[in-house]
């Protein structure tokens, strides 16, 4: 579903990936472990198509068609998801219009049809109450006011509302105690299905304890340095990156 | 001498031929000469820094065209009407108020002096008037306004400008008396071959507020200076307002002076720029000596589209009492480029995520209009307006 060579990227003219290569099958979660700085921001940026990270060599292949020059928004309507490590607040727009006009512009893209206001209504309530997200945070302005985890929590929604088939979680348990992470992770493991793969982005090993992953693949300095089976995750929790990037993180 | 002081000393030659109006005669000639005094501002006038009207007038032939007409709409119950034009028969209310606040301001001066055409409104005591009274603002040259309150009496003003060619100057004066309540929404399409000048200039008595939105989508040059003075306890303004400009000119003066302690007032201001426009907001708020216990408030912001774009913000703050609060904040920014990318990697197109972002800027000033259908309509005027102002 997903297949990075060499990739190389550049944000200002400064190269933070430095030659990633990286495969995911349909129903695989794989996580990418990595030290502050090496990239892991980056790489989910660049895999959404946004502005300024500039792809330098090598290639990005969804489903067998290059990413690279496709809008943003030309990646979400192909199931392309990125649930964001700092979602961004935006007062004056409510977060129930907000999910109803980016499901449909999705559907318009691919030419399906809109939903009325009554269908995402009934579809987002359906989805929330697992998630608890409340009635009354659909009514509030996107994320404004929102805690950390209920930001999270409203990301792992729209996963679910879009039904992504390549969903990247960028630093998902950040700013997460520990229920508000559970709740997310149960949110993210009913996501999981035969044709959806995942990219799970992550500094701490504490999140792959509920979201257990096929594969990981440690991230330093722009490359792959490391990967291995859901054990590494426990060797890396034991002995931190240091011995894998030779130096200290 | 230039262009426009050679116009303007035309005119004035021409409206001593006007018949004399003995009531009135007093405070037109000190227009007169307030005007005179003062001369047609221009960019070295700390007050015009902005809007050169001297430079702009240039290329007026003649502002003797007086094709201006202010026309009132129908009147609801209750509302008394008197056209200005009828001057020597004006009623008692007409004569005890029109023309006394109209020194203050070169521009004002020179409508009270020059204009012979306006209407003027009055709400008796305690009547609370619910429908909104409706005025057009349309044509070139001078005419002035007058709106009167008494003790008690409410009423909603929608004024709206067209986007009609030349140079107009109005000039209207509001009473609102005690524990009286005027609202007042003033709507101006943009107009790319008109110079408009207003001056707004309003006394709130004691427990009475004025709450005006004033929508601008810019002119050649527009200027409107809103002049309000809190003279006793309980009075409070609320003003708010949105400039939606697609490479024309819209400069928002106000000038609160908080007279009286226990007084308050709130402006909320936001501008969209795009193109080639300039969106100019001065805000001055006076608090005098002994006006302890005052409060009041003043934000702009403006959001440029583009690197041709510009915004002067100024708010200035003259505090003479010891006992007050005050708040100020203008920024000038772009569209926040994360807000932007979080929508459209949600699948929102680009063309529409900005919109939605402009939209939700402005909405907080849009949001001040209490009356749902007015608000609507307020919008309505906005988003026309938009797709110009988003170019860059």
């Amino acid at each position: 579903m997903l297949e990075i060579k060499n990739l190389h990227v550049a944000v200002d003219g400064k190269e933070i990936l430095k030659g990633l290569t990286l495969a995911i099958e349909p129903g695989q979660v794989h996580a990418i472990m990595g030290p502050n700085g090496s990239g892991k921001s980056t790489l989910s940026y660049v895999l959404a198509g946004r502005e300024g990270y500039e792809i330098t060599a090598g290639s990005i292949l969804y489903n067998g068609e290059d990413l690279h020059g496709l809008a943003p928004e030309e990646r979400a309507a192909k199931g392309v998801f990125l649930a964001m490590q700092y979602p961004v607040e935006i007062p004056g727009v409510t977060t129930l219009t907000f999910l109803k006009t980016a499901l449909n512009a999705q559907r318009r893209a691919r030419g399906e049809k809109e939903l009325d206001a009554m269908s995402v209504l009934k579809l987002v309530r359906k989805k929330a109450s697992a998630l608890k997200v409340s009635e009354e945070m659909l009514k509030r302005a996107l994320n404004v006011g929102f805690s950390g985890g209920e930001k999270k929590r409203l990301e792992i929604l729209q996963m679910a509302l879009f039904e992504p088939k390549l969903a990247i979680l960028d630093e998902t348990d950040s700013g997460l105690d520990i229920d508000a992470l559970k709740v997310v992770a149960e949110g993210v493991n009913a996501l999981r299905s035969p044709e959806r793969a995942m990219l799970v982005i992550t500094h701490y090993q504490r999140l792959l304890q509920y979201i257990v992953p096929d594969r990981i693949h440690v991230l330093a300095a722009g490359r792959i340095v490391a990967e291995g089976g859901k054990e590494l995750a426990h060797e890396l929790e034991a002995r931190g990156y240091e011995h894998l990037t030779g130096k200290a993180a | 001498m230039s262009n426009a002081e050679t116009l303007f000393a035309d005119a004035l030659e021409r409206c001593t031929a006007l018949p004399v109006v003995p009531w009135l005669e007093e405070r037109r000639a000190a227009a007169v000469q307030a005007f005179h005094a003062k001369g047609v501002p221009h960019r070295r006038v700390e007050d015009w820094k902005y809007s050169d009207l001297k430079t702009a007038l240039d290329g007026v032939n003649d502002l003797g065209s007086d094709t201006i007409a202010l026309t009132v709409g129908a009147l609801p119950a209750g509302v008394g009407h008197f056209d200005l034009a009828d001057l020597a028969n004006a009623p008692d209310w007409v004569q005890a108020h029109l023309g006394k606040a109209a020194q203050a301001g070169a521009m004002a001066a020179a409508a009270l002096a020059l204009g012979h055409k306006g209407f003027a409104i009055r709400v008796p005591k305690n009547r609370h008037v619910t429908a909104p009274l409706n005025v057009a603002v349309s044509g070139a040259g001078h005419a002035r306004a007058l709106i009167v309150l008494e003790e008690g009496a409410s009423l909603t003003l929608i004024e709206s400008r067209d986007s009609g060619a030349g140079f107009s100057n109005v000039a209207i004066e509001a009473v609102v008396g005690a524990g009286a309540q005027l609202t007042h929404i003033r709507t101006a399409a943009a107009a790319p071959d008109a110079i408009q000048v207003e001056d707004v200039a309003v006394r709130v008595a004691r427990d009475a507020s004025y709450r005006a939105h004033l929508f601008n989508g810019g002119a050649s040059l527009s200027r409107l200076n809103l002049r309000l003075t809190l003279k006793e306890p309980g009075g409070s303004a609320h003003l708010s307002g949105v400039s939606v400009l697609g490479g024309l000119h819209a400069d928002v003066t106000t000038e609160v002076y908080h007279a009286s302690g226990h007084t308050r007032s709130e402006q909320l201001f936001k501008k969209v720029v795009g193109g080639k426009g300039r969106a100019v907001y001065q805000g001055r708020i006076t608090v005098a000596q002994g006006a302890d216990k005052s409060d009041s408030r003043q934000t702009a912001k403006a959001l440029l589209m583009g690197a041709r774009a510009e915004a002067d913000l100024k708010p200035e703050l003259e505090i003479f009492a010891d006992d007050v609060k005050c708040a100020h904040g203008a920024a000038v920014g772009d569209l926040d480029a994360g807000a932007l990318f979080y929508l459209r990697a949600r699948g929102i197109p680009e063309t529409e995520a900005r919109n939605m972002l402009v939209r939700a800027f402005l909405e907080e000033a849009v949001d001040e209009i209490a009356n749902e259908q007015i608000r609507a309509a307020v919008w309505h005027v906005v988003e026309a307006a938009l797709p110009k102002a988003m170019t860059q």
